[in-house]
């Protein structure tokens, strides 16, 4: 090979194109484009008469209509995840009193009895073991009831249908319709919804879906909104209205978070991303029936699996750390007490508190024990007589209990509407941080996903709290 | 050239059942490279899946693999690792798949490339065929989704196809794993060589294109002699392609 | 801690937020401004002085330094400080006192006009910015780029001719493509013409063009030509504009028997039930969006029809070599369509 040979042929190159002009591109699409027709012309026969009733077009008629269109899509989407939620109830206070009630004391007696020293079982069964057994209870059974349903909608081909329907709406905030798809797969997982991105093929649209796919409500942030929702609001109405009035705060919160996702995209959209290359193409595949039960395997050990695992290997050292903070003591103050001390003051200013803060902190690989850990911490800085110990966490059945020991830890009904804010608005989990980054590749967009979501919320939260003392 | 796919029949007798293992992810000494490419939504996966074993995930949904998956089958004591390339509708833009899945083609020298096409879309599909043919010889076409075709009342003509692109082509439907043992037997096929294709290269370009191109391709086949694919360099360089022109320079087009 | 004051808490947030504000909204912030005040050092206005006179003298115009104080955005003084050194490096020299570009001087302002061109074409074709950023990134990088990162940046896009507005780019040697054509509004009543340039200066007219969503390269048929305003066919559609808006565009006529395809519509006016044939992708339609209509088979010849109407407006679904892709109305109108006559069954 001759470097300058290859010189020439590039010169020469560069000299023709000058020749032929701007329209290469085209004509060489043209020219395979023709070819192919010639070639199908030749060797594909169409037999128009016995076309059949396409069932395809009278399925789009129906999916894609003024009248049906929307609310089939609500139906859909509202079935789902009424059925992810109600039905992940019983699986999970299955695997909770499997992994939690009846494993720790035998994990935790079978160590007394071989003489672990308490700092090894603590560290190791109270810390490690408890967390992930805990991610386990609360993520696994909704997840393996979601993604699923959702990958049967998807293989039979009616999301794109949805992203067709919902495109402009989307396009109002410069993103594109197959957000929608992302987003609704953001209740089930946000990591998943950040995997999901992938069928977004334009540069810009698909970061801003990256980017905010943290405001749906996941699985792990749901059983926290209806806990804290039953218990503080509901009580402000009377008896026969709670159950409703806590269901919609619930509702209130996760459409809030999409109100949220759209002026978040379309402020990206305007801003920071207006540079970014944006194309839209949406194709319609015909529709297919699904393999059930192939379907339903392969999202179990495609999606569900790997999400799970990725949130047990984040989980383990996040129980860890729980359990060391508030059993290493610095003085005569454990870590968990000292931080929480510095914390409240900032805390009460957005109208929350320290361990709830402290609690947001150490619980940042899973949200799924956000709940036990603040139940835990709060337990450890009053003194109340309840709990499993320090750097146990732990659930109560009894609501009122729960409520009981929040309401000591001096929560009010502020605190609780803020506490639901705030586990909307604040990072994403550290497994959709290490998602978005191996999506984007990019240190930049990943730091940012992870910090504007909670300056977010201390904002909200802060506006929250002092309108409401203001005015109460 | 040989055309190997006359009727499912003759393709059986030809077909060594007992030869075949489908080896999953285990790809490791493998004897054969063969690249899997095709528009997004052809069925792809689902012959990937057919061919290796496995159960990766196929969604009804253009643009689903994006990752690049790998498996692998043995037949005849020879083994083929399988790389299934993203879905693409040609390979002249520059996003991220089509890049993927060009520089496989390209650099990574596959011994086969299989382009899964849905039989119900040909025209469509051979947009990217016909690209693919432009870089590499060894190719087999896989007419994909014959099931729905038929159902549609749409018939092809197999052999006149094969004969206008140059390529065997081996119908198939591969949810219901019809056509996969030809689809093998001529893989195999080819990687021995005892298939020897000559692709169809594109003709309807203008006059003054097609002029600069010859020119610019001379000059390549000069510098390389034995190039395979000197149009479709010339091609990209009049398009002014800087991943290509690095590539040439560096020597690694050969 | 518990008895602070919340409505101071909310005036010092609120007084906060109007300070970010008032300092780092876009262009009109204090820190935008303040870092464009550090930014015109002499190389910038210098290549601007170069710049202005070489437009003038593209136009046929001559410049007297009045006019030039007038046109650029710098204090007085520096400009003359600028215009000085300029002589006494022999960029530009005064006949009596109009000033002119010595052979140096045009050289310079051909490789300025070079990158702001280059940069245009570029942000049009590898990015997103919508077309009226275009000028404005143009005009900071025109003073940034070296000459080999510009002749790099030209091989990447593949030394184009024009920038996305029909204006020519000088080569390396300084060569440049004549652009053919005059100014709309001299063209008499039923010529029939295409658009070869859309001018991108002042910016108020240039918005008023792209509302009209006029494409660059779209044949038009001039209809009334008066004073009061200049209306013409193009694509299906007609538009009416006020004389000086019509002289940003430069049109070159045609020779009617030249003419081949008449008819041309664009693809979002297409109804139902009607089926048609694609004539082409406008030239408005760039880079990867292009690229991509292209691969998804909207080829000339290609026949099309709609195949599910949205239910919101938009986008629309097509009926295109036996897929279904949907196009946003924006899209569909860079599409062009001679609509054939026979129905969808």
């Amino acid at each position: 090979m001759n470097q300058k040979n290859i010189d020439y042929i590039i010169e020469l190159s560069n000299e023709l194109r000058w020749q032929i002009g701007d329209d290469f591109h085209d004509n060489l699409t043209e020219s395979i484009y023709a070819d192919a027709a010639n070639i199908v012309k030749d060797t594909v026969q169409v037999d128009n008469s016995k076309k059949r009733f396409r069932l395809d077009s009278k399925i789009d008629k129906i999916v894609t209509s003024k009248t049906f269109g929307f609310p089939i899509m609500f139906l859909i989407l509202g079935l789902v995840l009424w059925l992810t939620i109600v039905g992940a109830n019983y699986p999970s206070s299955l695997l909770a009193s499997l992994l939690l009630d009846n494993m720790h004391p035998i994990l935790k007696s079978g160590a007394a009895s071989i003489g672990t020293p308490w700092w090894l079982d603590g560290f190791l069964i109270d810390g490690v073991y408890l967390a992930v057994a805990w991610v386990i209870a609360v993520m696994l059974p909704p997840m393996a009831i979601f993604f699923p349903m959702f990958t049967l909608l998807e293989d039979f081909g009616y999301l794109p249908r949805v992203a067709f329907n919902l495109d402009s709406l989307f396009k109002k905030s410069g993103a594109h319709g197959k957000q929608a798809l992302t987003m609704s797969m953001g209740f089930g997982c946000n990591a998943a919804g950040v995997v999901a991105t992938r069928i977004i093929d334009s540069p810009r649209e698909r970061l801003i879906a990256i980017i905010t796919n943290n405001f749906s409500l996941c699985n792990g942030r749901w059983p926290t909104q209806i806990l804290i929702a039953t218990i503080f609001i509901g009580a402000v109405v009377p008896g026969s209205y709670s159950s409703i009035v806590s269901l919609l705060a619930v509702i209130g919160v996760a459409v809030l978070g999409m109100g949220f996702m759209f002026g978040v995209s379309w402020a990206l959209s305007k801003t920071l991303l207006k540079g970014e290359v944006s194309t839209f193409n949406l194709e319609l595949p015909p529709y297919r029936p699904p393999r059930f039960w192939k379907t339903i395997y392969t999202s179990l050990i495609d999606r569900t699996a790997i999400v799970l695992w990725r949130a047990i290997v984040f989980a383990a050292p996040a129980g860890a750390v729980i359990w060391l903070i508030s059993n290493i003591y610095v003085g005569n103050e454990s870590i968990a007490e000292w931080t929480i001390n510095s914390l409240d003051s900032f805390g009460f200013l957005l109208g929350l508190n320290g361990v709830i803060l402290l609690a947001y902190i150490v619980a940042i690989p899973a949200n799924e024990i956000v709940i036990p850990t603040i139940l835990m911490l709060t337990v450890l800085v009053t003194g109340i007589d309840s709990g499993a110990g320090a750097g146990v966490m732990f659930e109560l059945d009894s609501m009122n209990a729960t409520g009981d020991i929040l309401r000591a830890g001096g929560w009010t009904l502020l605190t609780a509407i803020n506490l639901m804010l705030f586990s909307l608005l604040h990072n994403p989990c550290s497994t959709t941080i290490y998602t978005i980054y191996k999506e984007t590749k990019s240190t930049k967009w990943t730091v940012f996903a992870s910090i504007m979501p909670v300056i977010l919320g201390f904002i909200v939260t802060f506006l929250v709290a002092q309108v409401w003392r203001i005015i109460f | 050239m040989n055309t190997k796919v006359k009727s499912a029949c003759e393709m059986c007798a030809h077909f060594n059942a007992d030869g075949l293992k489908k080896l999953g992810i285990h790809t490791d000494n493998f004897d054969f490279v063969v690249a899997l490419a095709g528009n997004p939504n052809t069925g792809k996966s689902t012959v990937f899946n057919a061919l290796t074993g496995l159960r990766q995930h196929t969604g009804n949904w253009p643009g689903k693999t994006v990752t690049r998956a790998e498996g692998g089958f043995e037949y005849n004591t020879q083994k083929f690792k399988l790389v299934d390339l993203p879905g693409t509708y040609s390979l002249l833009s520059t996003s991220e798949d089509e890049e993927a899945a060009r520089d496989f083609i390209l650099f990574g020298k596959p011994n086969v490339t299989v382009i899964v096409v849905d039989a119900n879309r040909l025209e469509r599909n051979l947009n990217l065929v016909l690209q693919i043919l432009e870089i590499t010889d060894r190719v087999v076409l896989c007419l994909n989704l014959m099931d729905e075709a038929k159902r549609n009342h749409i018939s092809i003509d197999v052999r006149t196809l094969s004969r206008d692109l140059g390529i065997p082509v081996v119908p198939t439907s591969a949810r219901f794993s019809e056509g996969i043992p030809e689809l093998i037997q001529t893989i195999s096929e080819i990687a021995n060589g005892n298939i020897v294709c000559k692709p169809h290269k594109i003709k309807s370009v203008p006059n003054n294109i097609e002029k600069a191109v010859k020119t610019l391709a001379n000059e390549i086949e000069k510098e390389f002699p034995n190039i395979p694919n000197s149009r479709w360099i010339a091609f990209r360089l009049l398009e002014g392609d800087t991943q290509i022109i690095n590539a040439l320079k560096a020597g690694q087009l050969v | 801690m518990n008895n602070y004051n919340p409505i101071s808490a909310l005036l010092i947030f609120f007084v906060f937020v109007v300070l970010l504000f008032i300092f780092f909204r876009p262009v009109k912030g204090w820190f935008w401004i303040l870092r464009k005040h550090f930014k015109n050092n002499e190389k910038t206005i210098i290549e601007d002085v170069l710049k202005q006179l070489y437009h003038f003298e593209y136009s046929s115009n001559k410049v007297d330094m009045k006019t030039l104080v007038q046109v650029l955005d710098y204090k007085n003084a520096s400009i003359v400080e600028a215009i000085n050194k300029m002589t006494i490096n022999n960029l530009i020299y005064f006949e009596s006192d109009i000033l002119k570009l010595s052979e140096a001087g045009r050289d310079y302002a051909l490789r300025i006009v070079r990158v702001h061109r280059l940069w245009e074409r570029y942000l049009a074709e590898k990015t997103g910015f919508s077309k009226t950023e275009w000028h404005d990134r143009a005009e900071m990088m025109e003073h940034k780029l070296s000459h080999d990162e510009t002749n790099t940046l030209a091989a990447r896009l593949g030394n184009p001719k024009f920038d996305p507005h029909g204006d020519p780019i000088p080569t390396k040697t300084g060569k440049m493509a004549d652009v053919i054509g005059v100014e709309l509004p001299l063209l008499p009543i039923n010529t029939i013409g295409r658009i070869t340039h859309i001018e991108d200066e002042p910016e108020i007219i240039y918005k008023q063009i792209l509302a009209e969503n006029i494409h660059i390269g779209s044949l038009l048929r001039v209809v009334e030509n008066n004073s009061t305003r200049i209306v013409f066919q193009s694509e299906g559609e007609e538009f009416k504009l006020a004389p000086i808006v019509a002289a940003n565009l430069t049109v070159a006529a045609i020779e009617k028997e030249v003419v081949i395809e008449d008819n041309i519509a664009r693809l979002s006016s297409l109804n139902e039930n009607e089926m048609a044939r694609i004539i082409g992708i406008s030239k408005e339609s760039r880079g990867e969006s292009r690229r991509r209509l292209l691969d998804l088979g909207f080829v000339k010849g290609a026949k099309i029809s709609i195949d599910m109407m949205n239910p919101l407006g938009e986008p629309h679904a097509y009926l295109i070599k036996g897929t279904s892709i949907a196009l946003r109305k924006d899209q569909a109108a860079k599409i062009l369509i001679k609509k054939s006559y026979e129905y969808k069954s």
